[in-house]
């Protein structure tokens, strides 16, 4: 790919093309999703076209969401692998989630769910630092151990409940778009969660691909090293507790999304957060799209973390196998 | 590499347009005083310990002056390495000061600071595969905005740099492509792409064959003399430093055990206490400097 | 002398054998000690119950692992019979002083084996629940119940199992006029299209709905309704855009597991959003609290009641024939 000087203009323009695709492809979903064209009342339309709205909007807030602190995670730890649940995030705010709506209530669910994340944020790091820094390979450790307790402490408690309620702990894990139920207040704070990330993640951008050429050679050139990274694992992991209080832990959209990208557009960061954004977001609604669609079958919807997942994979492994594989190379 | 006019990796027997010729000025002993020009860089009393109890630098004070090309030896562990991630502002000293331009290092901006000082350290894999105009150009990240927008300027500097360390020609390539001589000149570039008053490099002719090791050097020093940098350039050969440095600056396990010009620095007792090891010195006749022949330990 | 000691022997031994049969008769009393703690009665839990005896049925010991079957007991007189509930067991409150054995899923065999049951009563078709018994010298009887005409088999068989068949006809007679009571009273009237719902689940937007051909579905057939859901299903779950092409009339919302304060406006913001739902528009969105709507044992009549007040409002001034 020849490089061209990324001028203000280019950059402007890139923006709003991604956004132009992604206002079509929402609309389309919005339509299409909700057979607009096909109610017999204006008044069921009415209500359908606010249902389909919810729920587009809330896929473009957590999938913007999800792809950027996946492209972070990849970018703070180095590792190819890494997704935006990599750091016990996901964790801790399902736990609290599950706690909450088991024992204080469903309105209070969210909130709690994000104060769990906080409470991971700080974990984490007291765990990792080092000498008032983050490295990569502690951070990974930490994630890892507080990923193992998190898990064990979720089945605990799906062990001890009710059955009904366990099949509903099942349900909220896989991830779900949309609940029985306005929730614009919380998807208003996902969105403007990601917003935040993302803008943060933009001007963080040219040191993320400092930081890919060594930690030494971005210190020399300007970068505050540590503070990018501690700036950097805080957003991520607060737009992923948000993410996860509104819809559950949906899986791969973080750690797929920011790799399609890098091998249409490279390694740049400047280019990889503003397209992370839009094609999160229109990622996942097109995969919301396509579990709506899927319903008529005699498949009873499925969540739309499951179809993430088991498209996710064979995706990844064909990835894997092509000659794509150099242009994902993380090192 | 053909010796094509205007091609800038043509060894030098004589220098071109203005500069000393080869050779060093006047004598000196302990540490540098030389020079009349001011220092760019400067070392005073630096103490560093990576774990404390261990010193790596034990008191150590050097200058760099625009112009020369100041080359740091010393055997492994003397603390080369640290001496000039502490010259770049890596690393705070636990004694002691760094100044640039007679200022201390603290007192400078840290985007300021990159702008003027341009570090190249030893070769390291890059974690995502840019390619070579890529990496030349986050050469003008202390010059561009937040956002990371690149003007034409920015663009046509790093054009120059590719063209001064002859790279040109792999520009859409991805730096995992080359060999170790040209990873090296691109990085090189990448740091003339920052424009910067003072180059520091750490070993930076590592994993180059006889004839890349002299092309480097010859580059740094026109760089010195011709555009008037302080280049300071760390090095595990004695006999390359002597040829195209400056300025000698000897380390020995944190201090500095002897500085000044090649004729002052490359003497047999000087080096063999230094690397514990007997050595012979000669004169090359060809440049009038000094160079080393190891001699098997009794 | 010899003759004193060995009269003394004598009637030493007879006072005793007394003593003894009449502790085998003080444990033997029904009810006796078996409220409150099991006492551990010896020798008698072999006993087979047999079928048909008559007034002076031999001492029964039942385990009953079902609330419905619970109630069912108690309604035919023979919750002093009971000496095992689950854990669900609540009603009527008498059960509650019953030790508890567990549920259907696990059973906590050494509480069973403490209260000793002779007859036990399941609703689970599970082999192994039922093997397990079984090993332990129980006779299990499971009972199918999920449908009216289910429960109506219950009664019967629980009545023949336990050698009370008039108990059982009663209850079932019972029953019978409750029903026809509110099949008369909602006679005539529109059958609205309705919804009987559980309320929503956090992290899914589909909600849990009694299709046609369930218990729930009967009662609302009892109650004068017509399940809005048209597909023979028991539980099944709809998205809101499925409930916004069925438009039911009228939506009852069965909230029986106590939530936190708040949780039924909760509910009703919920379904609030879906405006052009007939039942919504015209506020009949209504909530009960009632948990036996949903269970098939003696209070379907009371349930079916509350049903049909709810969905024709305007019975519920009226008083019950």
């Amino acid at each position: 790919m020849t490089p061209r000087p990324l001028t203000r203009r280019r950059y402007v323009f890139t923006i709003l093309v991604w956004m132009a695709v992604w206002l079509i492809v929402s609309a389309a979903a919005v339509v299409v999703g909700g057979r607009l064209w096909a109610w017999p009342s204006a008044a069921q339309v009415w209500d359908v076209l606010w249902l389909r709205l919810e729920w587009v909007a809330t896929a473009s807030a957590v999938g913007a969401a999800l792809a950027l602190a996946g492209l972070a995670m990849q970018a703070l730890l180095r590792n190819p692998l890494a997704d935006p649940y990599i750091l016990g995030v996901s964790g801790g705010a399902g736990l609290a989630f599950i706690l909450a709506s088991l024992f204080v209530g469903a309105a209070a669910a969210p909130a709690l769910a994000f104060v769990g994340a906080l409470a991971t944020v700080g974990l984490v790091y007291g765990i990792a630092r080092r000498r008032g820094r983050l490295e990569p390979y502690t951070l990974l450790l930490a994630g890892v151990i507080l990923n193992a307790f998190y898990a064990a402490a979720i089945m605990l408690v799906t062990a001890v409940v009710r059955p009904q309620e366990r099949g509903d702990i099942a349900l909220w894990m896989m991830g779900n778009i949309g609940a029985f139920g306005p929730q614009w207040e919380l998807i208003g704070v996902v969105a403007a969660a990601a917003v935040g990330a993302g803008i943060l993640f933009a001007f963080l951008a040219k040191g993320f691909n400092l930081v890919a050429m060594g930690e030494d050679t971005a210190g020399a050139l300007g970068v505050p090293v540590h503070r990018l990274r501690l700036a950097a694992f805080v957003a991520a992991s607060l737009v992923t507790g948000a993410s996860v209080a509104l819809a559950g832990p949906i899986g791969f959209v973080g750690l797929i999304c920011p790799h399609i990208l890098r091998m249409v557009l490279g390694p740049d960061h400047r280019r990889l957060v503003p397209a992370s954004f839009f094609f999160g977001a229109t990622f996942l609604v097109l995969a919301d799209l396509a579990t709506c669609l899927s319903e008529g079958a005699a498949i009873p919807a499925m969540p739309v973390g499951v179809l993430t997942a088991l498209a996710g994979g064979p995706f990844f492994i064909y990835l894997l196998r092509t000659r794509w594989r150099k242009r994902l190379e993380i090192r | 590499m053909a010796q094509t006019p205007g091609n800038p990796m043509i060894p030098d027997g004589v220098e071109g347009t203005g500069g000393q010729a080869a050779g060093g000025t006047r004598a000196g002993s302990g540490t540098d005083t030389g020079g009349s020009s001011r220092a760019a860089v400067e070392a005073d009393g630096l103490h560093f310990a990576y774990v404390r109890g261990e010193a790596v630098l034990a008191g150590l004070s050097m200058r760099a002056d625009a112009g020369r090309l100041t080359c740091v030896l010393g055997p492994n562990g003397s603390g080369k390495t640290t001496l000039l991630r502490l010259l770049v502002g890596l690393a705070r000293p636990g004694e002691g000061e760094v100044r640039l331009a007679g200022r201390p290092l603290g007192s400078y901006r840290r985007a300021d600071l990159a702008r003027r000082v341009a570090y190249v350290p030893q070769e390291t894999l890059a974690a995502a595969p840019f390619t070579v105009a890529e990496t030349v150009l986050m050469g003008r990240s202390p010059h561009i905005g937040a956002l990371g927008f690149e003007s034409e300027g920015d663009w046509e500097a790093a054009e120059a740099a590719l063209r001064q360390t002859g790279t040109a020609r792999f520009a859409d390539r991805g730096l995992e492509d080359l060999s170790g001589g040209e990873r090296q000149r691109v990085l090189l570039a990448r740091a003339l792409a920052q424009e910067p008053d003072v180059i520091l490099l750490d070993e930076p002719t590592a994993f180059l064959d006889i004839k890349h090791q002299h092309a480097i050097y010859s580059l740094l020093r026109r760089l010195a003399r011709v555009e008037g940098k302080a280049v300071v350039a760390v090095s595990h050969d004695v006999s390359l430093a002597s040829a195209y440095g400056d300025r000698l600056v000897l380390l020995s396990k944190g201090r500095v055990a002897a500085a000044g010009t090649p004729d002052e620095v490359v003497r047999p007792a000087v080096l063999a206490g230094v690397y514990e090891t007997p050595v012979e010195v000669r004169i090359d006749e060809a440049t009038g400097r000094p160079y080393v022949l190891p001699r098997p330990p009794e | 002398m010899c003759r004193t000691r060995s009269t003394l022997l004598l009637r030493a031994a007879c006072a005793a054998a007394l003593a003894l049969a009449a502790g085998c008769d003080d444990s033997a009393a029904p009810g006796a000690s078996s409220a409150g703690a099991a006492a551990p009665g010896p020798g008698s839990a072999s006993a087979a119950p047999a079928a048909g005896e008559g007034a002076a049925a031999p001492p029964m010991r039942i385990l009953s692992l079902a609330p419905n079957l619970t109630e069912i007991l108690f309604a035919m007189g023979l919750g002093d019979h009971i000496v095992g509930r689950t854990t669900y067991c609540l009603h009527p409150p008498e059960a509650a002083a019953l030790p508890a054995v567990g549920d259907t899923l696990h059973l906590d065999l050494e509480a069973i084996i403490r209260a000793e049951p002779t007859l036990a009563f399941t609703v689970t078709r599970l082999p192994e629940t039922v093997r397990r018994l079984e090993g332990l010298g129980i006779r299990v009887v499971p009972v199918e119940n999920d449908r009216l005409g289910e429960l109506r088999e219950a009664i019967a068989t629980i009545g023949r199992e336990t050698g009370r068949p008039e108990a059982a006809a009663a209850l079932l007679k019972t029953i019978e006029a409750d029903l026809a009571a509110v099949r008369g009273r909602v006679a005539g009237l529109a059958r609205p299209r309705t919804l009987f719902a559980f309320p929503m689940t956090v992290g899914s937007p589909r909600i849990m709905i009694a299709g046609r051909g369930s218990f729930v579905d009967e009662l609302l057939d009892v109650a004068g309704a017509e399940n809005a859901y048209p597909d023979a299903a028991d539980w099944p779950t709809v998205s809101p855009q499925q409930v916004v092409a069925m438009q039911p009339e009228v939506v009852v919302i069965n909230a029986a597991v106590p939530g936190p304060a708040g949780r039924d406006e909760a509910i009703r913001r919920g379904w609030e959003s879906l405006s052009s739902v007939p039942a919504v528009r015209d506020g009949r969105v209504y909530v009960l609290p009632e948990a036996y709507l949903t269970i098939p044992g003696p209070r379907v009549g009371q349930a079916a009641r509350v049903l049909a007040e709810t969905i024709h409002p305007d019975l519920a001034g009226e008083a019950a024939p």
